[in-house]
């Protein structure tokens, strides 16, 4: 039985499962078993790359991004105290490097970055590790226009479901700021996509 | 559907292809910089330990405490004037063992159902998917100070084995003593209000139904819980005065979120005498044994 997202008497809810299993995973790959950190890998690149993509718009630094977060996982993880998720932590991470690339890009944010067309598929190297769909793209750019603060929520509440709360405490900000920030940001979208999401 | 519900379908419609090619350039990226750390692996703290400094799990811990509530419903609930609920009462406390099914409402990917087995000096708990089981939990209480858990994950093939203090448990596994403490179960439901449901035949047994729909018989919460609402059923054999089925649901607003679960337990088995091999440690030799020792408080 499941309740407020805790289990009763030893049935644990997915989070908990999920946390369990990351948890055990983490274990193993700290005793030198490399299935591990292959599992960790592939249970969690595709959603922090689409993350990272809706939040930069730029494929290409999502990619670079993702590829450092998990280097930086397999380099650290024996040191990493992990009180709360990998998954959390994983995307806590991918967080603070898209507000890093911001923050190193400000010239050229000052001459738009944020709406520079998003590099898509079809114009990348054989190389290109994420492969979007047209509706990714189309809401990749959609998600460009939203200012970055609406952006983070936005993504992180429609990517990894984090709650307002934990939004609110990786933001810095009050709970109520962060559901504003969704509210404005869910409805410029929806103008935004107006046909796209009506479908 | 609302505008958030309509993006949120968007952005799950939004799919993301991987290259295999790039992927596994990138993997070996990540796999080499794991290699070039040579630093010898630091002791681990226990994940027990991590797993009890989290707010969200000590309240989980606490939840057991809910549950013992719940499972006193089952079998203590009563008007506390009505014969057949004092019956009741008094024949649970009698149980020798108890085998009962437990199924939630809420889907869950990680299993269909769980089967649990108690005693009074242990328990085990095996949950099932597709038929199989695929963890076994075994509480063994009979320690002077300490009690042992023992998870095996039968998917990982994994067995952890995790000791605790009787004295720092906080609420983790002391529920087992709420739970065969019927004084304090009884006191806890008749602190409810509680209603009658007459009664109704289930399953070609003739049961007689209380329910309650009191928050207050959880106690003090420990947790913050905004507009929770419970509703708990427990039906009883009219002709062998014990539980037979017992329905809950509930719902409240938990860190910003709305939350609401249910469940449904039967095929209860009173005062049987468990087979000594159920409650017995059955753990398959190729399995990679965890201990957990730090987890004993300081």
């Amino acid at each position: 039985m499941i309740i407020f997202g805790i289990p009763l008497f030893g049935n644990p809810p997915k989070e908990l499962c999920t946390m369990i299993e990351d948890k055990l995973l983490i274990l193993r790959f700290k005793q030198g078993r490399n299935g591990a950190l292959r599992q960790i890998y592939d249970k969690y690149k595709v959603e922090l790359l689409k993350l990272s993509i809706v939040l930069t718009g730029d494929v290409n630094a999502a990619e670079d991004m993702v590829h450092d977060v998990f280097v930086k996982f397999a380099q650290s993880a024996d040191r990493i105290r992990l009180t709360g998720s990998l998954k959390n932590y994983l995307i806590t991470s991918v967080i603070n490097r898209t507000r890093n690339y911001r923050r190193d890009n400000r010239r050229r944010s000052e001459i738009g970055l944020d709406k520079v067309d998003l590099v898509t598929s079809a114009e990348r190297g054989p190389l290109q590790w994420a492969v979007l769909s047209e509706r990714l793209e189309l809401l990749s750019r959609a998600m460009q226009e939203l200012p970055y603060e609406q952006r983070e929520v936005i993504s992180l509440r429609m990517e990894t479901d984090l709650p307002f709360r934990r939004i609110a405490r990786l933001q810095r900000t009050s709970v109520n700021t962060v559901k504003g920030r969704y509210r404005y940001g869910i409805n410029r979208l929806r103008s935004l996509l107006n046909s796209e999401v009506d479908k | 559907m609302n505008s958030a519900d309509k993006i949120k379908r968007l952005f799950e419609k939004a799919e993301l292809g991987i290259n295999p090619n790039a992927d596994e350039k990138v993997f070996q990226d990540v796999f080499q910089a794991r290699q070039k750390i040579t630093t010898k692996t630091p002791a681990i703290p226990g994940i027990w330990r991590i797993t009890m400094k989290s707010p969200i799990v000590k309240l989980a811990v606490a939840a057991v405490i809910i549950v013992a509530v719940l499972l006193g419903i089952n079998q203590f609930g009563g008007s506390g004037t009505s014969v057949v609920w004092a019956e009741v009462a008094r024949k649970v406390e009698a149980s020798r063992g108890l085998i009962f099914r437990c199924t939630d409402s809420t889907a869950s990917d990680e299993y269909d159902y769980s089967i649990a087995y108690t005693s009074p000096r242990y328990c085990r708990k095996d949950f099932y998917k597709d038929g199989q089981i695929i963890r076994t939990a075994y509480v063994d209480f009979t320690g002077s100070d300490t009690n042992t858990l023992i998870d095996v994950f039968h998917i990982h093939k994994l067995c952890m084995t995790t000791t605790f203090k009787k004295s720092e448990n906080g609420l983790f596994l002391e529920w087992r003593n709420d739970w065969t403490n019927p004084s304090f179960l009884v006191q806890t439901i008749l602190s409810g209000e509680h209603s009658k449901l007459g009664r109704k035949t289930i399953e070609g047994v003739l049961c007689e139904g209380i329910e309650t729909t009191d928050p207050a018989c959880f106690g003090s919460l420990p947790g913050p819980v905004n507009n929770l609402q419970v509703e708990f059923r427990l039906w009883v054999s009219v002709e062998t005065g014990y539980p037979v089925l017992f329905e809950s649901k509930m719902s409240g607003e938990y860190e910003g979120q709305w939350d609401e679960s249910g469940c449904v337990i039967d095929q209860f088995q009173w005062d049987v005498e468990l087979d000594s091999s159920i409650l017995e440690l059955n753990i398959p030799p190729d399995y990679e044994k965890v201990q957990r020792p730090g987890v004993v408080g300081p």
